[in-house]
């Protein structure tokens, strides 16, 4: 067997030693086609406000990963006067689903060499970060893992449930004479705020 | 289904009605050129040889001791309460499906694209059912409406231009679609949307089943892939019982090595990890899951000289890369699978009654050895097969008697002096004549080239610098 | 592969050159004997004694390829057995038989009462190219020059079993007037690969079609290469469209290039 200690070397799904987390996880996103910001806990209701409107959505779900924040996020929606639900209580409704125009989400993690973001079937559900065509993210900072085999080696013990979903940028296809289009059956925008202290202040 | 191109026409008749598509032999080249490019930009800076060779360890390992692999997989799979059930062959497979479908009563199927379902030919079965079956990768929605087939493992309609899209496209609409290819997304994406919500099971391959956690793993760019396993109230999940790893760390692996092979992507826009239906609490997610191990010719590979082809992991590099494949696209090899991969596995799994020629099919060039994420010797097994078809006696009789001939003249070096300066001289006057088109195989040579002539004087009757 | 110096230094030094034998193989003989006698004069200008091989046809490759292994057998015996009174490396202006031998001869004869003389022998396989590759000091000193634009076409085995890429550039390097242009398709088959070629007349010519369009596009004077195959199948073509670029061997420009 070959050593995988230095999986880095081989892999760019891996970050190299010294390599700043952050850093790489906001280019990597940026290049798969999704944006980021990097707020303070006080900031946090602001920027989510400020990227759906942004977006231009109205109807808006929150997912059971916002933890003690969503109240506080649906709250300040509510204020702002969107139209705002908790998407587990409508999950069955198709109808109500099919509507959605954005959705916010926490995660369980999130990669920084892909930047991707990992979501649970307990949190943000199956479907939670995927259905609206926008979808903003939250992801706390220490929530950041190195690359793949990091995020495999946590993967057990982060609760996700029946799936765990790695989500990196927005939906695409190249299918039609290799155009890429972004927007298929996920979100055309996925923008992430990336949050330095813990969503349940 | 329509008759199979195997059995009634050869790869020479296929390849010809292919080379005559000009877009084709322009969007081919062009799509696989950025796929191999991007794969080089990501890996830029990395040991993508040395990744290729852990992947390949996992693969030999796992191939070493597969039933090992697949009980705890099954064990780990009915731990997370999903049904497993095991199918011999394509038909054992297909009804499976076919009673999950009937037992549920379902009426609308959403799928996500899937080469086993493809090997296994399961929309025609369903449809027969009576079901609606829906294929919701872009690709694959067009290929169905056109009646077509896919003809790469991951762009399954690389063959089409935007134009024929649209009008496929327009034709579902009942009214002309603008010639732009996001709207053409757009409006795919409304129609499947519907599609998603009103399906009763949702039917996905498994591009690995990783064993330890009884893991199903989905790879996709477009979200089907999630939209089929999160919608309908039922996802079966049709799995290449050779798909299966051992381990989430092994995934750590063999993720970038898939992602990065197939598209030049560091990784997919989605990857889905599924361990089971919905749980308790969870707010979305099918009540029931299904994992059918498919088996269909693959045991039988095990232990023999090519049970490296069971390391596949169906990523369409070697068809990006292959120089035939280039000209002629996936339709020229008459089945599922294209390109050095399908030249192989065809003969393998169908026998070589139908796909024995395929093998054939290869300039023996070895670009696919080279690019092949799990070092598969796709060379040596064409090779192997050649022989064979040989060894079997399954070799045409004209091939057999050019080959014995050859060896009678080139084995004496005064028979290859006698025969080639009888033969130089003959292929000259014909040459002169322009008969060159009644000398067999130079004959088929000379179609479009000219014919390399004898010379008068080869090297060994220079005599003057003899030792 | 084994490597091979010596030649005009050590002759100078008072030492017997170094003996290499030159396998013509049967395309080079029957069909471009010139090109070996280029190939023969370019090694004696490295200072080699070279010997050309006589009683050997052919590598096996066309039979071996094609699956028809006893037959392939039959063939390369002639050839193992007459390079075995040979000694010295073994220079092979092909680089697909240079391949063939160097690497699966030792398979071929796996078992046969040949089989040691065939790992011999397969041991001392050297590629004409990689050989002159070890004395760019003598090529850099007798002032080559060609003047036109070259493209330069990796033989799929020469390239992909032997690794051979650098050295015939190199070699090509030591050329004054000659622009090599890189070719986007410089390791793309050219759609020869033997029986293939006639099996699938078409599909074989549309590969010989993209490599021509690509170094046209590159407006390229000459396409060259070390593999006689790909020459008669990339010439062959070229000819027949009866267009550019002309197509030749590496040791055939060489000597245009004043190397005689």
């Amino acid at each position: 067997m070959s050593d995988r200690t230095q999986l880095w070397r081989m892999a760019p799904t891996e970050l190299a030693p010294h390599e700043d987390a952050l850093t790489r996880f906001q280019a990597e996103l940026e290049r798969a086609g999704g944006s980021s910001v990097s707020v303070g806990p006080g900031e946090l209701v602001g920027e989510i406000t400020a990227t759906l409107a942004a977006a231009g959505a109205h109807r808006i779900a929150l997912t059971a990963d916002l933890g003690d924040a969503r109240p506080v996020i649906a709250q300040a929606l509510e204020i702002a006067r969107y139209d705002v639900v908790d998407y587990d209580a409508i999950a069955d409704d198709r109808a109500a689903v099919r509507d959605l125009d954005a959705t916010v989400t926490g995660c369980l993690a999130a990669v920084a060499a892909t930047g991707s973001i990992v979501t649970g079937a307990t949190g943000a559900g199956r479907a939670g970060a995927l259905v609206a065509p926008t979808h903003v993210c939250v992801v706390e900072t220490r929530r950041l893992v190195d690359g793949l085999a990091s995020l495999m080696r946590l993967a057990p013990r982060l609760g996700a449930g029946s799936m765990m979903a790695l989500q990196t940028g927005p939906s695409r296809t190249a299918d039609i004479e290799k155009t890429l289009i972004v927007g298929v059956h996920g979100p055309k925008r996925v923008h992430v705020v990336l949050l330095d202290g813990v969503l349940a202040d | 289904m329509s008759e199979d191109p195997l059995t009634s026409s050869t790869f020479a008749e296929r390849a010809r009605v292919q080379l005559a598509k000009p877009f084709l032999r322009e969007a081919v080249p062009r799509a696989t050129d950025i796929a191999v490019r991007d794969l080089r930009e990501r890996f830029a800076g990395h040991d993508y040889d040395g990744l290729r060779e852990l992947g390949r360890e996992i693969r030999a390992r796992t191939m070493a001791d597969l039933e090992d692999a697949l009980a705890t997989l099954t064990d780990a799979l009915v731990a997370n309460g999903i049904h497993v059930h095991h199918a011999a062959d394509a038909a054992a497979a297909r009804e499976h499906i076919r009673r999950i479908c009937r037992e549920s009563d379902a009426t609308r199927v959403v799928k996500v694209k899937s080469m086993a379902t493809e090997e296994i030919a399961l929309n025609p079965a369903l449809v027969a059912d009576g079901l609606e079956v829906t294929e919701t990768d872009l690709g694959e929605y067009v290929v169905q409406l056109d009646g077509d087939r896919p003809s790469h493992i991951i762009a399954p309609i690389i063959h089409k231009t935007r134009a024929e899209v649209r009008e496929t496209l327009s034709r579902v609409a009942g009214r002309e679609l603008p010639d732009d290819a996001s709207e053409l997304t757009d409006f795919a994406r409304e129609r499947l949307r519907d599609a998603f919500m009103d399906a009763d099971v949702g039917i996905s391959g498994a591009n690995f089943g990783v064993a330890e956690t009884g893991t199903i793993v989905l790879v996709t760019n477009e979200g089907n892939g999630r939209m089929c396993t999160s919608m309908p109230r039922i996802h079966i999940a049709l799995m290449g019982i050779e798909r299966v790893i051992p381990t989430l760390e092994d995934l750590s692996v063999m993720l970038p090595l898939i992602t990065g092979a197939g598209t030049g992507q560091l990784i997919t826009s989605y990857v889905s990890m599924l361990s089971g239906p919905r749980g308790e609490g969870e707010p979305d997610g099918p009540e029931a899951m299904h994992v059918v191990l498919l088996d269909n010719g693959r045991r039988a590979l095990l232990g023999t000289e090519y049970q490296e082809v069971l390391h596949c992991i169906r990523c369409g590099a070697c068809q990006n890369v292959c120089p035939v494949y280039r000209q002629v696209g996936g339709h020229a090899y008459g089945w599922v699978y294209g390109g050095p991969i399908g030249a192989v596995l065809t003969p393998l799994f169908l026998g070589t009654e139908a796909g024995g020629e395929l093998p054939q099919a290869s300039s023996l060039c070895g670009a696919c050895d080279d690019i092949c994420p799990v070092k598969i010797p796709l060379h040596d097994l064409l090779l192997q097969l050649r022989r064979t078809r040989v060894d079997d006696g399954a070799a045409p009789w004209r091939e057999r008697l050019a080959a014995e001939l050859w060896a009678w003249a080139w084995s004496s070096p005064r028979r290859y002096r006698v025969v080639t300066r009888i033969g130089g001289g003959v292929v000259r006057v014909m040459a002169a004549a322009g008969l060159m088109s009644s000398l067999g195989p130079l004959g088929r040579w000379a179609r479009g080239r000219t014919i390399p002539t004898p010379a008068r004087r080869p090297f060994h009757s220079r005599g003057e610098r003899d030792v | 592969m084994i490597g091979i110096r010596g030649g005009a230094d050590t002759t100078r030094g008072g030492h017997l050159p170094d003996t290499v034998a030159l396998f013509p193989t049967c395309l080079g003989d029957l069909v471009m004997p010139d090109t070996v006698e280029h190939a023969q004069h370019a090694l004696g200008v490295c200072g080699l004694d070279v010997r050309p091989v006589r009683g050997g046809t052919c590598c096996g490759q066309p039979a071996f390829n094609a699956g028809f292994h006893p037959h392939a057998r039959r063939v390369a015996r002639v050839s193992v057995r007459a390079l075995a009174q040979t000694t010295g490396p073994i220079v092979v202006p092909a680089g697909s038989c240079a391949a063939m031998m160097s690497r699966h001869w030792v398979g071929l004869f796996a078992g046969d009462r040949d089989a040691e003389l065939a790992r011999q022998v397969a041991g001392r396989v050297v590629e004409f190219s990689a050989v002159l590759a070890t004395h760019l000091d003598v090529l850099e000193r007798r002032h080559l020059s060609w003047p036109g634009t070259a493209g330069y076409h990796d033989s799929c085995h020469m390239l992909r079993e032997l690794r051979l890429s650098g050295e015939p550039r190199a070699v090509l390097g030591c050329v004054r007037d000659l622009e090599l242009v890189p070719l986007a398709s410089a390791d793309r088959c050219c759609g020869f690969g033997g029986t293939f070629s006639v099996r699938y007349p078409e599909v074989s010519v549309a590969m010989a079609d993209s490599k021509l369009d690509d170094a046209r596009s590159r407006g390229v004077d000459v396409l060259i290469s070390a593999d006689p195959g790909c020459l008669m199948q990339l010439g062959g073509r070229a000819e027949r469209t009866g267009d550019t670029p002309r197509v030749i061997h590496i040791a055939t420009l060489l000597h245009e290039a004043g190397l005689r």
